[in-house]
């Protein structure tokens, strides 16, 4: 029978009851939040059973009328969606299970896990839509939690700041999307998934319609150039960043690409347009990535990278290498945000080059980042070589060589960050007093679990292999040797500059590069200059023309009015000669005027 | 022999001159002095119809009775207003009456 | 002969009533009201309402003139003869009561009665007696209980309150 619906229900509720009764309930508000998601994990488990034997997509009914078509609401349930409600359920709980211990001391404790449950239950919505207009609805709900959960700690001005940028960055992505869906419409006149197969309309239309929905994905995953609010995102707390800003939200835009592939496909310019645009994200936040000092800004533009990949799995026509990617991504990015979290719970500060040597200290987080660097830098035979490889075939085989170098180029990139990153912060000797002890067990369990899974999870293989793009063979064995030597190459530059401290090459030759690395590509600064300071200066005209004219406007009426008053008031003299002269006055008029009619 | 309309037109210079005085004078005293004129004028007025249109039982002289004798009822009453305002102001100028002010 | 009595009286009365609006001094304009009042007296005499005229006489000159005296000078006080009697607005008024005027004698000169001779009506103080009594009586003791009510008012409002 049809559960599907009920998932999201569970954590919506447990959203009302923390919102409500969360103070008194204490730290009971977190087992009402992990319970919830377990209990939505176990019917996502019932769902995957029900539809390995038939159950499929139902509706729910019809909520809206539009131009004579009906639109309904309806749950759609196949091989994505049931892999994307797995994931975040299950990396939902332990993320949960760990904030446990990360949030223990904050004031506002069962305020956070009232608003994670509200973003699981909106991204469980979102995946569970079967239109466009209800993914919207989800879509601006996950758009709202990411807000209230960056901005958690809003005494802080960055990140108060940080969680409205987010907010606008991925609205003006959210207008694109809209404006997308209304031409797409327009042209073929439905808003369902299933109809997207066999869509027929104008075809500059259709493409521009596709181009405008990716907008959206493009704000959502943070890809160039809306990537702009994903590495500020990081102000939040670690368990937010590790949920939303790692496995789940960003994860909606590949999402809603992968949803609307046969749009993409039947679209060639659309999909360049993916692949292209993931291609430069992947580049350039690899790049960004080499010269940050901040260990959950190197995580944060290590995820605008692996989801550039993505989308560049997808946009060469990999479907499931896609989304295969985005699976084992979840896994092992969640795990090396959380042995991140615990090292900053530990030790208070996020400077990597304040870091060193803490391996023998924090054996568990140790461990787990370590595997977790593996698995992200592709190095078999851990999660993530599986997938990437998958990515590397697809552009191979579908005759994308500039993609398919690039795609080469930032996995080097990738292992070489990420080497860097453990080698500074886990091993040589501490580069300034700390005190490091590990974390309690509800941090370091989930870290356990997280790790077995980013170890192991390539071997269970795409979900969507049955969707197959038809002309991929299964493993060339020289795509999987060269993209095994590209990953260990990059661990090996990596050791010999950070732990053996062979200078390859002088720094001053490299300065220019180096700054324009670590100022971000001055792209924030491009912005502030070209959008944000004239967009200030309209509103400020606005405001001057409000006060000046507008309210000018209103006080003078006012004022007119008060001087007209004031001048009336003369006749009310007091004396009654003067009313007596009126009066007079009056009859005069009435006489002549009755007399002479 | 004196047509009726001399006798209006009597009456109603009486009248305008009672009226003038009712809006000009300062004095509250000058004032009721014109409200006599315009009493009498009326009076006047009464006693000139009932002459020359006639009635069964003098109607008009009647009313003029009525009048006068109201009219001394409502000057006794203002007098003795009067002399208790200025009793408690000491002056009787209208211009000095604005209580009615806004 | 006649006409001119009646001019002669007319006359009088307007130019009394001019006085008596216009001066500066309360008591003169006080007197030249009871003038006033004296001359309409006459015309009351010329028009045969004999009775009316000596009530006139009576109650107005010789009863109201003497309160106004009374309050005159129970009123009175330094000064008075330097300060102006007439108030702002006299242009105005004047000119508005011209108008009055002006209407009054339009309507009053096209008036089908208004030449109208004069026919021997009168009517004798036995006449007026039976009336008051008779068809006139309520009014008559209206009048009593008006009279009475303004020598209550006036004995209250008189009282000084110590």
């Amino acid at each position: 029978m049809h559960i599907a619906h009920y998932i999201p229900l569970f954590p919506f509720l447990a959203f009302v009851i923390n919102i409500f009764i969360g103070r008194k309930l204490k730290i009971a508000s977190a087992y009402v939040a992990v319970a919830a998601s377990s209990l939505s994990f176990l019917f996502s488990l019932q769902v995957l059973n029900g539809f390995k034997s038939g159950l499929g997509s139902y509706n729910l009914g019809t909520w809206l009328t539009i131009a004579g078509k009906p639109l309904d609401f309806g749950i759609i349930v196949d091989p994505l969606t049931i892999m994307m409600l797995l994931i975040v359920t299950f990396i939902g709980t332990f993320i949960l299970i760990y904030s446990i211990g990360y949030m223990h001391d904050d004031p506002r404790f069962s305020r956070f896990f009232a608003y994670i449950s509200l973003f699981m239950a909106s991204m469980l919505g979102l995946v569970l839509a079967d239109n466009f207009i209800l993914l919207l609805i989800f879509w601006e709900g996950v758009g709202l939690c990411s807000y209230l959960l960056i901005a958690f700690w809003y005494e802080r001005p960055a990140a108060a700041q940080a969680g409205l940028k987010a907010f606008v960055t991925t609205r003006i992505g959210d207008t694109g999307f809209l404006i997308g869906m209304m031409i797409l419409f327009f042209a073929c006149g439905t808003f369902h998934f299933t109809d997207l197969k066999s869509v027929t309309g104008p075809e500059s239309l259709l493409t521009l319609a596709a181009i405008l929905i990716f907008t959206g994905a493009m704000g959502k995953s943070a890809q160039f150039p809306l990537h702009v609010w994903l590495p500020d995102a990081m102000e939040g707390p670690t368990a937010v960043s590790a949920l939303i800003h790692a496995a789940t939200m960003v994860a909606a835009g590949v999402y809603l690409v992968a949803r609307c592939f046969p749009l993409f496909v039947a679209h060639p310019m659309a999909l360049q347009t993916v692949a292209v645009i993931g291609g430069i994200s992947a580049l350039m936040a690899a790049t960004i990535a080499t010269v940050n000092n901040d260990i959950k800004r190197v995580l944060a533009y290590s995820t605008i990278s692996q989801l550039g990949l993505m989308m560049l799995g997808l946009g060469v026509g990999g479907l499931s290498a896609g989304t295969f990617h985005l699976m084992t991504h979840a896994f092992f990015k969640a795990l090396l945000f959380l042995c991140a979290g615990s090292v900053i719970h530990s030790i208070g500060t996020q400077d990597i080059q304040k870091m060193g040597g803490l391996i023998s200290k924090m054996k568990i987080t140790g461990v787990a980042f370590c595997i977790g660097t593996l698995a992200l830098a592709g190095v078999p035979p851990f999660a993530g070589f599986w997938s990437k490889d998958e990515i590397l075939l697809t552009a191979w085989n579908n005759h994308h060589p500039i993609l398919f170098g690039v795609a080469l180029l930032t996995s080097f990139l990738t292992a070489f960050y990420m080497a860097r990153l453990i080698f500074l912060v886990l091993f040589g000797k501490a580069r300034s007093e700390m005190h490091a002890h590990e974390s309690p067990a509800t941090m370091t369990v989930p870290l356990i679990v997280l790790s077995f899974f980013a170890a192991l999870a390539g071997f269970i293989g795409s979900p969507l292999k049955e969707v197959e793009m038809a002309g991929g063979h299964e493993g060339s064995f020289f795509i999987m040797l060269i993209s095994t030597l590209i990953s260990l190459s990059g661990l090996g530059l990596a050791y010999l500059l950070y732990i053996r401290r062979v200078v390859l090459l002088p720094m001053s030759s490299i300065k220019a590069l180096h700054s324009l690395l670590v100022n971000k590509y001055y792209i924030d600064e491009i912005y502030d200059a070209l959008l944000i300071k004239p967009c200030l200066r309209l509103c400020q005209g606005a405001f001057g023309f409000d006060t000046k004219v507008v309210d000018g406007a209103v006080n003078g009426v006012a004022n007119v009015t008060q001087y007209c008053s004031g001048v009336l008031r003369r006749t009310q003299t007091g004396l009654i000669q003067n009313y007596l002269l009126v009066q007079v006055f009056g009859v005069v008029i009435l006489l002549i005027w009755l007399l002479k009619i | 022999m004196i047509p009726l309309g001399y006798f209006t037109f009597l009456s109603a210079f009486l009248f305008c001159v009672g009226i003038y005085g009712a809006l000009t004078r300062r004095n509250v005293i000058g004032i009721l002095i014109s409200i006599e004129l315009i009493l009498n004028a009326a009076n006047i007025n009464l006693v000139a119809f009932n002459k020359y249109l006639g009635s069964p039982d003098g109607m008009g002289q009647v009313f003029s009775l009525f009048v006068i004798a109201i009219a001394a009822a409502a000057s006794v009453v203002g007098l003795v207003l009067i002399i208790a305002i200025y009793r408690d102001r000491k002056a009787l100028f209208t211009d000095g009456f604005t209580l009615m002010k806004e | 002969m006649n006409e001119a009595v009646f001019y002669f009286i007319t006359i009088c009365t307007c130019v009394f009533a001019l006085l008596a609006v216009t001066q500066r001094d309360i008591f003169h304009c006080a007197l030249w009201l009871a003038m006033t009042l004296l001359s309409v007296s006459g015309i009351y005499f010329y028009l045969d309402a004999a009775f009316l005229g000596v009530v006139q006489i009576l109650v107005y000159v010789g009863g109201i003139i003497t309160l106004f005296v009374f309050a005159i000078k129970l009123t009175a006080h330094i000064g008075v003869k330097s300060i102006r009697q007439t108030s702002k607005q006299w242009a105005i008024s004047a000119f508005i009561t011209l108008i009055l005027l002006s209407i009054l004698f339009r309507v009053f000169a096209k008036n089908p009665w208004a030449n109208i001779q004069l026919e021997h009506k009168s009517t004798s103080v036995v006449q007026i007696g039976q009336s008051l009594m008779a068809n006139y009586a309520l009014p008559f003791e209206f009048m009593s209980v008006i009279l009475l009510a303004a020598m209550v008012g006036a004995i209250v409002i008189g009282k000084v309150n110590k």
